[in-house]
Parts: C-alpha cells; structure tokens; sequence
C-alpha cells in the first residue's frame, strides 16, 4: 500500500470503486484482512477456516458495496458483514454435527465433514491452544463483544456499531465473559469441570 | 461504594470506559478492599492470557485471492462520460473519412454506369479476364444464337 493509498479514507476507496476502479478494492483488502482473519479466527476458534471465511467476508462486501451508505462507518459495516458469516457457519457447523449425531456417523469418515470428530477436537484444542476452546465456550453474544474488545481494541462505542446493541448490553456481556472465562480457566488449571456459560447469559 | 458494585464496574475500568468520577471511586475503593483487589488481580491476568492466544498467520495472498474472482464493475459516473466522449470522437472520425472518401471518388472518376443492365452489357476489365458481350449474352439467355 503507497502513502497516497494510506492516506485515502475509506470511503473515499469506496467510491472509487463504485466509479469502476475495481483495483481501488485491494487497498480496502490490505486495510482490514488482518483484522478481519483475527476476528473471525475467535469467533469460530479456528484459523485456517477463518482464512477461508475471510475471504469470502471481500467478496460479499464487494458484492453489497453498492449498498453501503456513506454516512455510516465502512469499519462497522465490514465487521457487521464477517460477524454475520463467522456466526452463520457456526450454525451450520452445529447442524452438521448434530445431523451427524442423529445419524450415528463417524464424523471423520463423513464426506461432508466439516467439524472435526471428540478425538480430533481433542489434538485440535492442544493445536490452537486452551483460550481458543475456552472462548468456543462462551455464548455467540459475550464470544462477540469480547473478541471485538480485547482483540479489535473497540470502544463500546463501536462495538455498538457492529452490534446495535445497547451500551449497557455490551458492559454486562463483556464482564460476564471475562468473570466465566476466569472461572473456566481456573476450573481447567485444577482438573474441574468448566461451567456451562448458556445457562447464565 | 460497596463491593457488589465495584465488582460490576471492574470490567468497565479496565476497558477505559468509566467516565473520571466513576474511575475515582473504583481506584479509592480498590485501596482500601484487599478482596476487589483480588477480582483486579484476576481480570489483568486473564487480559494478559487472552493476548498471549497467538494471531492466526498474515495470508498474504488473500488480496490476490479476492480480487482474482471480482466482476468489474459497469462504468458509472464520470467514466461513463468519459466513454461517451469517446464513442462521440469515434463517430465522428468515421463520418469524416466516410465523406472525405466520396469526395476523392467524385474527383477524375468515371461516371458511374446508369443502371445495372448497362454495366453488363460493356465490356468490364477484371485484370487478366475480359468480359466481353458474348460472355454476358451467356447469363442473359444462352447467347446470340439463341436469339
């Protein structure tokens, strides 16, 4: 990315684009993939799908460029866009495995695999590390406004942006979040069994 | 203030999102409570953890990726204009050398033939084949002897 690029605001590339300079789009690209694979990566618990999700977050955003309104944030506009597909494969992910489950399959040997099976989970939560399983534990609106948060460094301000929730919604999740994963995590150092987060959203 | 409150505002605080009345309160309330200071403790530590999670890899081709599968947009705006500028320059230079041509042909050219029967019915110099009139009496009838 030039300077020039870098000092283009990000609607002004928008427009561009929309002008038909479609090589403008790569300055949003570079601007927010980062972020964009950092977000969904928490949101999911799953980095190499987060590449992929990622990805497809661009080419929807191109596609829905037209629809964007210059008076509001591109910002929250790109992650109300990831949030929404980070969230819908989650959805799909738990209605494969509980498909799976209502059919007796071995998820491994499943052709339409797409969450790994108890054993592979297993490997996979050493792989991508405790806090990433811990933070798969947290019900989709506190994983949110956490990740958006501590990872995105988002004032409650724009987390409301994203969300349309309510500032005082989004301090509850937030302490709520942090007081369960404290619990978990302690709870996981000594052997306990980890608190079931839905129950007390 | 008690601790159930304070309790409540931790999270807030760490976050920067008390306002500076609000702050003060908590920061005095923390010096003198050894159990909040604890739940203090606790919330920094996990901060601490939750950073340490390492960031998934920079892709660097994603951009690449993306912009390979883009459909171009339709010209709008200003490059719309642009390409009807064009399209009117296009235009008119074929309308130019279309009449520049004609001009040149009416200059020291032949009169052209009155109709087509008169064309056929000259003889017509087509490089080494001469068409002459017993030739053309062939399509107009089967020949002079015919007639």
């Amino acid at each position: 990315m030039s300077m020039d690029d870098a000092a283009r605001s990000d609607d002004d590339i928008v427009v561009s684009v929309l002008e038909g300079r479609t090589r403008d789009y790569e300055v949003l690209i570079r601007r927010y993939s980062r972020r964009i694979t950092l977000f969904v990566a928490r949101m999911i618990g799953d980095n190499d799908e987060a590449r992929s999700i990622a990805q497809d977050v661009f080419l929807k955003i191109y596609e829905n460029l037209p629809y964007y309104r210059r008076e509001n944030n591109f910002s929250a506009f790109i992650f109300k866009v990831a949030r929404n597909m980070a969230l819908n494969y989650i959805k799909r992910r738990r209605r494969t495995v509980l498909f799976s489950r209502l059919l007796g399959r071995d998820l491994d040997r499943a052709p339409f695999r797409q969450d790994p099976p108890r054993l592979l989970e297993l490997e996979r939560g050493e792989r991508e590390g405790e806090l990433n399983r811990q933070l798969r534990r947290l019900s989709e609106e506190q994983r949110l406004a956490l990740v958006l948060k501590v990872y995105l460094e988002f004032s409650y301000r724009q987390i409301r942006e994203v969300t349309g929730w309510s500032v005082p919604k989004i301090e509850t999740l937030i302490s709520r979040a942090k007081s369960r994963l404290k619990k978990n995590l302690r709870l996981q150092e000594n052997g306990g069994k980890a608190v079931n987060p839905a129950r007390e959203q | 203030m008690n601790c159930r409150r304070i309790t409540r505002r931790l999270s807030s605080w760490q976050d920067g999102e008390l306002d500076a009345a609000r702050s003060r309160e908590v920061e005095r309330h923390l010096r003198d409570c050894p159990a909040c200071r604890g739940r203090w403790a606790g919330l920094r530590e996990l901060q601490q953890q939750l950073l340490l999670e390492p960031p998934p890899a920079d892709d660097p081709f994603l951009a690449a990726r993306v912009m390979a599968r883009l459909r171009p947009r339709p010209l709008r705006g200003g490059r719309l204009l642009r390409a009807a500028a064009w399209a009117a320059v296009f235009a008119a230079v074929s309308v130019g050398g279309f009449l520049l041509q004609a001009a040149l042909a009416g200059n020291g050219a032949p009169a052209p033939a009155a109709s087509y029967s008169s064309v056929l019915l000259e003889p017509q110099e087509f490089g080494l084949l001469a068409v002459h009139d017993d030739f053309l009496d062939l399509f107009n009838g089967g020949g002079r002897e015919a007639r």
